[in-house]
């Protein structure tokens, strides 16, 4: 009887630690669980301040958001792995919670000065096994946070606005999954076909540098403003 | 009805996607060619016209332009093996190769370059090789680069940053030139990672692929290859399942893995073309086949690559411009060769340092970025390939070589005094335990010492080889000069994995002639 008590008081405590009290997770995400969530959303908040220079930031930037497609879309070995690396960090603080104030607490539920604290330690940590895991996880964000189209936009590195070409392979084959019947060109749509020996050369005028960007991209940033 | 749209029906009938597999089924051919990549491509073009009838089998999926992802990360998460991932153990590195028709070629940089002299009689005299020099090979390398549309790129698509690197060069004395590239008509969107939605590069979907479907070819892909079938002394043919794009996101259906029905190709002759990790995987899977010689799989080399991003005064506009544009070959005898290159900038910017508001001032220096690399014949840094348990993915057992650790060094530091040499105001190396910032000439000579330690650098490579090499001696190789399997009369291997040693540049037109020679012999056999 004692056993149980004691189980249960001990399940009680780790769930109130690892597990409880989490903001309900943002709509629309498939794979990351709101604790993830939040661990991601309090990196990013530090990790990415506003004012640096950039329209969005970290905490706009719905990271949460970006590593859940990220995550669905990759294979479950490497998605196990990120959500590791997500677990470890988020839970550190409750072993080894450093000299910054608030005591052992999970990463999310650190106060902003005590995180970047944290994330400081970590990425100057001694052992290059922890720095390693540190900049696994900071490349996840990047990747990200630098994604994000309004971002790229300010820093005139969105990708261009560009019609996309038909070659031998619009002809040929259907879009990812469709079927043949799908395919909405004919012959005549493409008068040199690549690849032929002595083809004619398309000729492409080079683009335009300053250009306009890519339409999805400037929505995005616009919407931003 | 046009001959062009007669043409186009046709092959369009040849060519199988994944949403049209409903069931079992099973096709016979003279010869199956297992892997769409560079070298699968170009073999299966060169049986199919010299009248054999040839199946092109390929695990992934056709890209079309509108398929393609313009998020560098997502889109490796496509058309990347491991969702781009993957990783060597023993010296961790990343690195990356293709599931896709067309493998590398669809995301590679278009980079075609011949191996000097030099490697090719280190190749003859190291493994008895006879017919494997850069004579011999110069009419399969012409041909290909006249199909291609091999060439120079020209000043109006260079941009910048690949421009800088040219000036660098001769300010500096050095050599160099133009990146010849198989791109018709290159815009220099800088994107050729994410795949060119201009259709200028010719990758092998766009190329020959469907030279081979003109030429008779089928061509079928989502499938597969689990297991070359064989008997005695000859291959039999392969068999495997259907496999769903994208198969290996949590959203796949088709039930495990995104494996379905079953397939098998009976063929006279079966050409494996899987790419360097994965053919080693197929023969260990297939009862070890092919291995009296104990080397499927062994000798792995790469060329491990080192970069540094400088930044200038005036912005670079660095978006624009091919992506990978300008060349130094003046280092090949000291072990590396020097280029520019872009990527998607968040992909980029993942080793730029710093945190908080620096790291994002930090990003605000990316229009005014350039960024150099070296890739280094590290023909001493060895390892191993081994099919991970209970899957196809490999295992990568890789260390690299103290004697490589310093010619990255050195080319570290002939990097570092080309960005001071063309006026950048500053470098960031990104070598963990040197400083994370270099402003000055002085500092550049870190780079070249003792501080730089392998764990220490940020390396990459894409360049894969040996793991099935070619050599005179069937103890001490898996294929003759031919291609030709040692222990089998009919099974051929054409990938970059029969390469005896590191190419010293980059690999797939080496890989591209190398296949086309033994197709045609191949051919004459049949
Ligand atoms: C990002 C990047 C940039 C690069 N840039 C350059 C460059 O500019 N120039 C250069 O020379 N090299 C470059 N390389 C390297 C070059 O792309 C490769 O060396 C080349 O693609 C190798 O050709 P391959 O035919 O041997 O194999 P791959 O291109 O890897 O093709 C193998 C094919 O086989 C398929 N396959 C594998 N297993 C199976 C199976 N079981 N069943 C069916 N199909 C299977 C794969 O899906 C793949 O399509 C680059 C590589 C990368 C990743
Ligand atoms: S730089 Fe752009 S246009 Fe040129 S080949 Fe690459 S993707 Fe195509």
């Amino acid at each position: 009887m004692l056993e149980a008590l004691l189980l249960a008081a001990l399940v009680f405590v780790l769930h109130r630690r690892f597990a409880a009290d989490y903001p309900p997770a943002p709509i629309g995400l498939a794979t990351l669980h709101r604790g993830e969530a939040a661990f991601v959303q309090s990196v990013a908040e530090v990790l990415f301040p506003g004012g640096a220079g950039l329209p969005v930031a970290g905490a706009d930037a719905k990271l949460p958001h970006y590593l859940d497609r990220h995550l669905s879309a990759l294979p479950r070995r490497q998605r196990l792995q990120i959500r590791a690396l997500l677990l470890v960090f988020e839970h550190l603080t409750l072993f080894v919670p450093g000299d910054a104030p608030g005591g052992r607490r999970r990463f999310s539920s650190l106060s902003a000065p005590s995180r970047v604290a944290m994330l400081e330690r970590v990425a100057e940590h001694p052992l290059s096994f922890v720095r390693t895991l540190f900049m696994a996880l900071r490349a996840v964000l990047v990747l990200g946070y630098l994604g994000h189209p309004a971002n790229l936009c300010q820093l005139g590195v969105a990708p261009f606005e560009i019609e996309p070409a038909t070659s031998d392979a619009e002809l040929l084959f259907p879009r990812v999954g469709g079927l043949p019947g799908s395919i909405r060109y004919e012959a005549s749509d493409f008068a040199a076909p690549a690849g032929a020996p002595g083809a004619a050369t398309r000729v492409h005028p080079p683009l335009d540098p300053h250009g306009p960007r890519h339409r999805a991209y400037l929505r995005a940033g616009r919407d931003v403003r | 009805m046009s001959v062009a749209q007669d043409w186009l029906d046709s092959a369009r009938e040849r060519v199988r996607v994944f949403a049209q597999y409903d069931g079992p089924f099973e096709e016979q051919a003279d010869v199956v060619v297992v892997g769409s990549g560079p070298c699968g491509a170009v073999a299966a073009y060169e049986l199919a016209a010299a009248g054999k009838d040839v199946v092109l089998v390929e695990e992934g999926p056709p890209f079309t332009v509108r398929d393609f992802e313009l998020d560098g990360n997502l889109s490796m998460t496509r058309t990347m093996r491991e969702g781009g991932l993957r990783m060597t153990r023993g010296t961790r590195m990343p690195t990356m190769q293709a599931i896709a028709l067309g493998g590398g070629s669809l995301v590679n940089s278009a980079i075609c370059v011949r191996p000097p002299d030099s490697v090719f009689e280190r190749w003859a005299t190291r493994f008895d090789l006879e017919r494997t020099d850069r004579a011999s090979l110069d009419p399969h390398f012409d041909a290909i680069s006249e199909f291609l549309g091999i060439a120079p790129t020209p000043d109006e698509v260079q941009g910048p940053r690949n421009l800088l690197f040219r000036d660098a060069c001769r300010a500096l004395g050095l050599s160099s030139e133009p990146i010849a590239r198989n791109v018709r008509g290159c815009r220099g969107s800088g994107e050729c990672f994410t795949g060119c939605r201009s259709r200028a590069k010719q990758s092998m979907d766009v190329s020959y692929v469907p030279a081979a479907l003109r030429a008779g070819a089928r061509v079928m892909t989502s499938l597969q290859v689990q297991e070359i079938r064989h008997s005695g002394r000859r291959a039999t043919g392969v068999s495997g399942q259907v496999v769903a794009p994208f198969a290996h996101g949590a959203a796949a259906g088709a039930g495990r893995r995104g494996l379905s029905h079953r397939f098998r190709i009976d063929a006279r002759a079966v050409v494996l073309a899987a790419g360097c990790t994965a053919t080693p995987v197929l023969l260990e899977r297939s009862g070890n086949l092919a291995n009296a010689s104990g080397q499927v799989g062994e000798n792995l080399q790469f060329h491990p690559g080192v970069a540094i991003a400088g930044v200038f005064p005036e912005p670079t506009d660095p978006q624009f411009g091919a992506t990978q544009g300008y060349q130094s070959l003046a280092f090949l005898d000291e072990g590396f060769k020097l280029e520019t290159l872009w990527a998607p900038p968040p992909i980029l910017s993942i080793r730029l340092p710093g945190q908080g508001a620096e790291l994002v001032a930090r990003f605000g220096e990316i229009p005014r970025m350039a960024v150099w690399d070296a890739i280094a014949s590290a023909n001493r840094s060895l390892g191993r390939v081994r099919a991970r348990r209970g899957s196809l993915d490999p295992v990568l057992d890789w260390r690299l070589h103290p004697d490589d650790v310093t010619i990255l060094r050195r080319a570290l530091r002939v990097i570092a005094e080309l960005f001071f040499a063309a006026g950048a105001e500053k470098i960031l190396p990104g070598v963990a335990g040197l400083p994370e910032v270099m402003t000055d000439l002085a500092q550049t000579r870190r780079l070249e010492s003792d501080e730089v330690r392998a764990e220490g650098l940020v390396m990459g490579g894409n360049h894969v080889f040996c793991t099935t090499r070619m050599h005179g001696d069937p103890t001490l190789g898996v294929v003759d000069e031919d291609g030709r399997c040692h222990d089998l009369d009919n099974l051929y291997i054409a990938d970059t994995g029969i390469f005896p040693q590191c190419p010293s540049v980059n690999p797939m037109l080496t890989g591209m002639a190398l296949a086309r020679r033994q197709a045609r012999v191949l051919a004459d056999r049949l």
